[in-house]
């Protein structure tokens, strides 16, 4: 009977897959995948996430730190409403190594034996590029309408834990109860670890007194995939350098850039008239001279 | 031939020391305007070097109004005087007709009178006007406390931009056609010799037709 079944199957199997025609379909294949690919994989290179602007962000001075944990404390009984430092949004810990070339307690750079020192780490509300938001395949990183903070919308989160990967300083928290990240939102603009902090080392500080009044950072362009690099021109002119990293100490030659604020902009009127009319002198000087010279003869 | 001293020592290093500072500012303003003002570090090295020149600038063209008042230098050489307005007209004449057919030049500078009408009106213009309007629009654009407050609250720092640019346009074309007319004297090089040693060579007699009337 098996044998029967066999006989009756490969024959019908073999004119469908010949070995030529293997190596077509095989060969086909691979070129229509690598052509294709791209174009499918195209979809996941979104555009970039512009959102509003925090109003500000938690600063922290490390020398003024006690390490007590309060802010912790306070971090997670407000957001979580129970008391789990490895939730907390503000995370204290100490530089410190086991060793010269042993375990690293939390990050090192700070000698063989680490310093000692205390630190906070904090989100930086990132203005733009915001690495959690561009990454998140739910969209469920989001601007508080409130605070301009960018906190985790748990009805879209699915805690997949792409973002805690994303975020350079790694401060996204993944809650394993809920099953959702969960980041530093300010508090609805009322941090409830500056509240805490005994030691007054930590301050919430709005942007403008960050940084002025111009855009606190300015992403270098040459860093970035060229499809960003488009989303990032309709703000940023071209050839618009203003980091001295960029420019050098003597600003670079600056050229075919315009001004990233409106207020340099304008009077190109003045500009204009001033080309014309410069070398229209040099040549009437030159003419008045050239006169000159056939008149005295 | 013969020899009159017509710019004193103080005037000379003067008027050398202000062609370098504007020499300076217009360099380094252009590459500032080229970048636009939104662009620039307020640690900039040619915004600084165009801050210092113009704070130069000012002192020594302040030292200028000093000196002329004091010497008399103002008084003597740029109020305008009676026949001058027939002369404005004349020298124009001059420039823009008769020198084609290499006629000598009506004004001939003396003691008495260095400047003829037009050198009156350009001379006292770019010191009187010009460079006052650029100082004060240049140190509004300067970040002085103050002041500033009130520029940004206003947004009146283009309008200061714009007096500013013109002006320096302003500046560049009287600076072509300074240097040139400095070439227009008896060889190409007198008066710029005698704004180095002070004195130019006159004729005998220096006595223009016009100036019969005038005691």
């Amino acid at each position: 009977m098996r044998r029967i079944e066999q006989d009756d199957v490969l024959p019908r199997l073999n004119p469908l897959c010949t070995r030529r025609q293997t190596l077509q379909w095989g060969g086909i294949s691979i070129i229509g995948m690598s052509v294709l690919a791209p174009l499918l994989a195209g979809g996941a290179d979104k555009p970039l996430i512009i959102m509003e602007q925090a109003q500000g962000i938690v600063v922290a001075d490390p020398v003024r730190c006690v390490g007590c944990g309060r802010c912790e404390l306070a971090c997670t009984e407000f957001n979580d409403g129970k008391a789990a430092p490895s939730l907390s949004r503000i995370k204290v810990d100490r530089k410190m190594r086991f060793g010269a070339g042993g375990i690293t307690a939390w990050r090192d750079g700070h000698g063989n034996w680490g310093d000692g020192l205390i630190v906070q780490d904090l989100c930086l509300q990132c203005p733009h590029p915001v690495p959690c938001a561009n990454i998140c395949p739910e969209n469920a990183i989001v601007a508080d309408p409130k605070s301009g903070a960018r906190m985790v919308d748990l009805e879209k989160c699915t805690g997949c834990r792409i973002c805690l990967r994303a975020c350079p300083w790694e401060m996204i928290s993944y809650d394993p109860d809920s099953r959702k990240a969960t980041k530093c939102h300010l508090c609805q603009g009322k941090p409830k670890c500056v509240a805490a902090c005994p030691a007054q080392s930590l301050s919430f500080v709005p942007w403008l007194d960050l940084t002025g009044r111009t855009s606190p950072r300015n992403p270098l362009t040459a860093m970035l995939p060229p499809d960003r690099v488009r989303n990032c021109a309709e703000c940023h002119m071209p050839g618009y350098r203003q980091n001295i990293r960029e420019t050098g100490f003597f600003g670079g030659a600056g050229y075919g850039g315009g001004p990233l604020s409106p207020r340099g902009r304008g009077f190109k009127w003045i500009d204009l008239t001033g080309t014309i009319l410069v070398p229209l002198a040099l040549v009437s000087i030159l003419g008045h001279a050239l006169i000159r010279k056939v008149g005295k003869r | 031939m013969r020899r009159i001293y017509l710019h004193p020592m103080p005037l000379r290093i003067w008027h050398w020391t202000n062609a370098l500072m504007i020499m300076i500012l217009l360099a380094s303003g252009i590459r500032l305007r080229i970048l636009g003002i939104a662009a620039l570090r307020p640690h900039d090295p040619f915004l600084l070097l165009h801050q210092y020149a113009g704070w130069a600038l000012a002192a020594s063209s302040l030292f200028w109004f000093s000196y002329g008042v004091a010497s008399g230098h103002l008084r003597r050489h740029f109020l305008m005087k009676k026949g001058d307005i027939a002369g404005i007209a004349r020298q124009l004449k001059y420039y823009l007709v008769t020198i084609f057919r290499g006629e000598k030049d009506p004004f001939q500078p003396s003691e008495k009178e260095k400047y003829n009408p037009l050198q009156k009106i350009a001379y006292g213009a770019v010191m009187l006007i010009f460079i006052p309007v650029q100082t004060l629009s240049g140190l509004t654009l300067s970040h002085i406390g103050i002041m500033q407050k009130y520029i940004l609250l206003w947004d009146a720092s283009r309008l200061f931009v714009a007096v500013h640019v013109i002006g320096a346009y302003l500046f560049i074309l009287y600076l072509i056609v300074h240097v040139y007319m400095s070439t227009l004297g008896p060889t190409a090089f007198s008066h710029i010799q005698a704004m180095i040693t002070g004195y130019e060579e006159a004729e005998e007699s220096v006595k223009n037709d016009w100036m019969t009337d005038r005691g």
